[in-house]
C-alpha cells in the first residue's frame, strides 16, 4: 500500500473582514500519497488556493484564521506546531510553487543565492556547498548553462526559465509534498508543456506527493491521478480521475466539463454553460453553495450542506440529488449522452 | 470578394536608446503576413505571446498604423482613408478587448458606455439612444436596470458583455475580438462564447477572434491562422486544423494544449519545443522557426518560406514550410524534398525585400 503523506480532515479556514466573515473553506478533507497527484479545481474564488495556503500555514492572521481541521504530515498535526517549528517544516517537508514565478523570486538578489539560501537553511550546507548544489539543481530541471545562470537575476530569465528556477527551489530540499498554485497558468501553452514534464520528471526522482492548483481541467486530465472539485469554499465531488471525469456526479462537475471547447473533436458542438455568475462569498447560502446556479435544486439545497455520499471506488461526491435520480438527469444532458451507456 | 482582405501587413515599432532617444532597431511584430475573411466568417488568429496576433487586430482598425501592407474593407482602401472616412469606416469595424477591467471607464455610468458611439457617430435622438441602450442591454443578456449602475458593480463576464454590447451599438459588420474571454472563468467564458456565436447568427457578424487558447478559437472559427514571430506559418479550417496540421509550429502547439480527457491524455504523444521564443526585436534568418525545429535544414536558415497553398483539392489549407508534414491513406510523414510551393515564394520575396 502507498504511503500515505499527507491527511486533511474537515478543514476550515476564514477570513474575518469588517463587511463580513468569508468562509473562504468549509470543511474540506482529502488526502495524498506518496507520488500520487491531486489535483485541486475550481474557479476564481472557490477556495482552492487558500486551501493550499492553509496547508503552509501561510493565511495572513489576520483577517484569516483556520477555524476547524487537522492538517496532519506523516502524523504529526500542523495545526499543533509552533510558528518555529512550522518554519522547519516550510520547505523541507512542504514546498510551494507559485503562479507567478516574477512576484516569488526576490529581483535583487541573484538565482543560486535563492536557491541556496533555502539549501542552507535546512541543511546543513557551506555557503559554497549551497551553490554547487543551485547549479545542479538549476540542470537537472533543465536549465542550460547553469553554472552560468545561478549568477544571474530573475529579469535575465524568461517565464520558462523563472518557474523552473522555482521548480528548483522548491525541490532542493526533497519534500514529501510539492504545492504547485497555478503553476502554468501565466505561460504560453508550450512552456506549459516544458514546465509539466519537468514537474513529472521531478516527481519521479524525489518520490514527492503534488496537489496542482489549476482551474485548467485539461492539465489535471494529463498529470493528475485524483480531483477534487471546489466550489464556494466546499468540496462538491472528489475522486480519481477517470471516475470524475467520466462518472461524475456533481452538478457543478457536469457544468465545468460542459463548458469547454474539445481541440480533439472534429464537430462543432455547442457549449453548456453554467447558468449565472460567480457566487458572492460574504453572502453564501448555509447549504450548498451551487444552489442558484445549479438548475437541479431542490427545496433543501439553500439551507443544508449535504453530507459525503460514497458513489464510487474512492469517489465521493456531496449534492442531495438521490443517486439514481442524478443518473437519470445526467443521461439527459447532451454531454453525457454519450458516455452513460 | 472577401469583406476583408489583409496584404503584406507589417507593423515595426522603433527601439529608441540613448540621450539622442535615435532608433536603434526595431521589434517586428508583424512582419508580412497576408490573409483574408469572408462575410459571415470566423477567422482565428492564434499564437502564443509576442505573435503579433494583438497588434494585427489593431493595425487593420487603425489604431496602430502599420508600418506597410493594405487592408481592404468591403472593397475601401482602409489605410489610405482620411479621417473622416475612417470614422466611417469605424461603425462597420468594432472591437472588443480582453480586459473588461481596463477597457471600460470606471467613472462612467454604463449607459454612457454603451451610449457613446452613438453620442460620437451622432445617431438618433437622446430617447431613440436611451432606447437603444436597453436594447443592447437585453441583447447581451443584461437588463434595463443595469444601465443606470457603474462597471465595478459587475463581475467579470457582465463586464464583458457590456464590452459585447459597445461594441455592437453601431451596427458593425466586423468585429475583432482580442482574447475577449481569457481573463473569464470557465463557466463564464462559456457563455460568452456561446453569445458570440448567437450574436452572429443573429447579425451575419464577421469576426477576426484573437487568442492565445487554441481550443478556444477552433471552436469558434471557421478559418484558423497560426501565427508566430510576427508572421502566419499556417492556415486551415478550422475542422482540417487538429487532423491534419502541415507545419512543424502547428503540430507542436496542437500537441501541447492538454485535452479535458484522461484517457485521450494517456494515449496522446507531446512534442516538446526546445527553448523560448526568439525576441521579435532579433527574429532568426530564413524561417523564423528553425531554430527551434527538429526538421530544420540548412535551407530554412537562408529565408522565410511562403505561406503556400497545400492540402487536398477544395481545402483551404496553407502552409509556410519547407518541409511540411504529409497524410497519405492517414499515415503521416515528412516531406523529403523542400515543398514547392514554400520555395518558389520565398525566392521571389527575398528578390523584392528591400532588407
Amino acid at each position: 500500500m502507498a504511503e500515505r503523506l499527507l491527511e486533511v480532515k474537515d478543514l476550515s479556514t476564514h477570513f474575518f473582514t469588517h463587511v463580513g466573515v468569508v468562509k473562504a473553506v468549509n470543511g474540506v478533507s482529502f488526502t495524498l500519497d506518496r507520488q500520487e497527484t491531486l489535483g485541486i479545481v475550481g474557479e476564481s474564488g472557490s477556495g482552492k488556493t487558500v486551501a493550499a495556503l492553509s496547508l503552509m500555514r501561510l493565511i495572513p492572521d489576520p483577517p484569516g484564521k483556520i477555524v476547524a481541521g487537522d492538517i496532519l504530515l506523516g502524523g504529526r498535526d500542523l495545526r499543533a506546531l509552533s510558528e518555529e517549528e512550522m518554519r522547519g517544516v516550510r520547505g523541507n517537508d512542504i514546498a510551494m510553487i507559485f503562479q507567478d514565478p516574477m512576484t516569488s523570486l526576490n529581483p535583487v538578489f541573484k538565482i543560486g543565492s535563492q536557491i541556496a539560501e533555502a539549501i542552507m537553511l535546512h541543511q546543513d550546507k557551506s555557503k559554497g556547498e549551497a551553490w554547487d548544489m543551485a547549479a545542479a539543481l538549476l540542470a537537472r530541471v533543465g536549465i542550460p548553462d547553469a553554472r552560468k545562470r545561478v549568477n544571474q537575476y530573475p529579469f535575465e530569465f524568461s517565464g520558462g526559465m523563472r518557474q523552473r528556477a522555482m521548480i528548483a527551489m522548491a525541490i532542493s530540499c526533497n519534500p514529501d509534498v510539492l504545492i504547485a498554485d497555478e503553476p502554468t497558468t501565466a505561460l504560453d501553452v508550450t512552456i506549459q508543456a516544458q514546465i509539466i514534464d519537468v514537474m513529472r520528471e521531478m516527481q519521479a526522482q524525489f518520490h514527492s506527493g503534488v496537489i496542482l492548483i489549476t482551474h485548467d481541467l485539461g492539465v489535471v486530465a494529463e498529470i493528475a491521478d485524483k480531483v477534487m472539485v471546489m466550489y464556494g469554499g466546499r468540496t462538491v465531488e472528489y475522486g480519481p480521475v477517470d471516475e470524475v471525469y467520466y462518472n461524475p456526479h456533481h452538478p457543478y462537475t457536469w457544468g465545468l466539463l460542459g463548458s469547454l471547447p474539445r481541440l480533439d473533436l472534429a464537430e462543432k458542438h455547442r457549449l453548456e454553460p453554467i447558468k449565472g455568475q460567480p457566487p458572492d462569498l460574504l453572502l453564501l447560502p448555509p447549504g450548498c453553495p451551487f444552489s442558484g446556479r445549479c438548475g437541479f435544486e431542490r427545496p433543501e439545497c439553500r439551507d443544508r450542506w449535504p453530507a459525503h455520499e460514497v458513489v464510487g471506488a474512492e469517489h465521493g461526491v456531496h449534492c442531495w440529488i438521490p443517486n439514481d435520480e442524478r443518473l437519470e438527469t445526467r443521461a439527459g444532458l447532451p454531454r453525457f449522452k454519450e458516455w452513460v451507456a | 470578394m472577401s469583406l476583408l482582405e489583409v496584404r503584406n501587413l507589417k507593423k515595426y515599432f522603433p527601439i529608441k536608446s540613448g540621450v539622442l532617444r535615435r532608433t536603434t532597431g526595431h521589434v517586428f511584430a508583424v512582419d508580412d503576413i497576408s490573409f483574408s475573411v469572408e462575410k459571415g466568417e470566423t477567422l482565428g488568429l492564434v499564437g502564443e505571446s509576442g505573435c503579433g496576433k494583438s497588434t494585427t487586430g489593431r493595425a487593420v482598425l487603425r489604431l496602430t498604423e502599420a508600418t506597410g501592407g493594405s487592408v481592404t474593407f468591403d472593397g475601401t482602401d482602409v489605410m489610405a482613408a482620411t479621417r473622416t472616412e475612417m470614422q466611417r469606416l469605424r461603425r462597420d469595424m468594432q472591437i472588443i478587448f480582453q480586459d473588461p477591467y481596463a477597457s471600460l471607464n470606471p467613472r462612467k455610468r454604463v449607459k454612457h458606455i454603451i451610449g457613446e458611439p452613438l453620442v460620437i457617430h451622432d445617431i438618433g435622438t437622446e430617447d431613440e439612444r436611451r432606447r437603444r441602450v436597453f436594447e443592447l442591454l437585453e441583447t447581451v443578456g443584461l437588463s434595463a436596470e443595469h444601465a443606470e449602475r457603474y462597471p465595478h458593480e459587475f463581475s467579470g463576464g457582465q463586464r464583458q458583455r457590456i464590452g459585447v454590447a459597445r461594441a455592437l451599438a453601431l451596427h458593425p459588420r466586423l468585429i475583432i475580438c482580442d482574447e475577449p474571454v481569457s481573463a473569464l472563468d470557465v463557466s463564464i467564458r462559456a457563455q460568452i462564447i456561446n453569445l458570440l456565436e448567437d450574436l452572429q447568427q443573429e447579425m451575419e457578424l464577421t469576426y477576426v477572434f484573437i487568442a492565445h487558447d487554441l481550443s478556444v478559437v477552433k471552436h469558434l472559427s471557421d478559418r484558423v491562422a497560426v501565427m508566430y514571430l510576427g508572421k502566419i506559418v499556417e492556415t486551415s479550417d478550422s475542422k482540417l486544423l487538429y487532423d491534419v496540421p502541415q507545419h512543424p509550429y502547428t503540430e507542436a502547439l496542437l500537441s501541447a494544449v492538454p485535452i479535458p480527457d484522461p484517457e485521450t491524455e494517456r494515449a496522446r504523444r507531446r512534442i516538446i519545443l526546445e527553448g523560448d521564443v526568439p525576441s521579435p526585436a532579433n527574429p532568426p534568418k530564413g524561417c523564423v522557426f528553425h531554430p527551434r525545429c527538429q526538421r530544420a535544414q540548412e535551407i530554412c536558415t537562408t529565408a522565410m518560406p511562403t505561406l503556400a497553398r497545400t492540402g487536398e483539392a477544395g481545402e483551404r489549407h496553407e502552409v509556410a514550410c519547407y518541409f511540411p508534414t504529409r497524410y497519405e491513406d492517414g499515415k503521416r510523414s515528412v516531406a523529403e524534398t523542400p515543398f514547392e510551393g514554400a520555395l518558389l515564394g520565398a525566392v521571389a520575396s527575398a528578390h523584392h525585400s528591400p532588407d
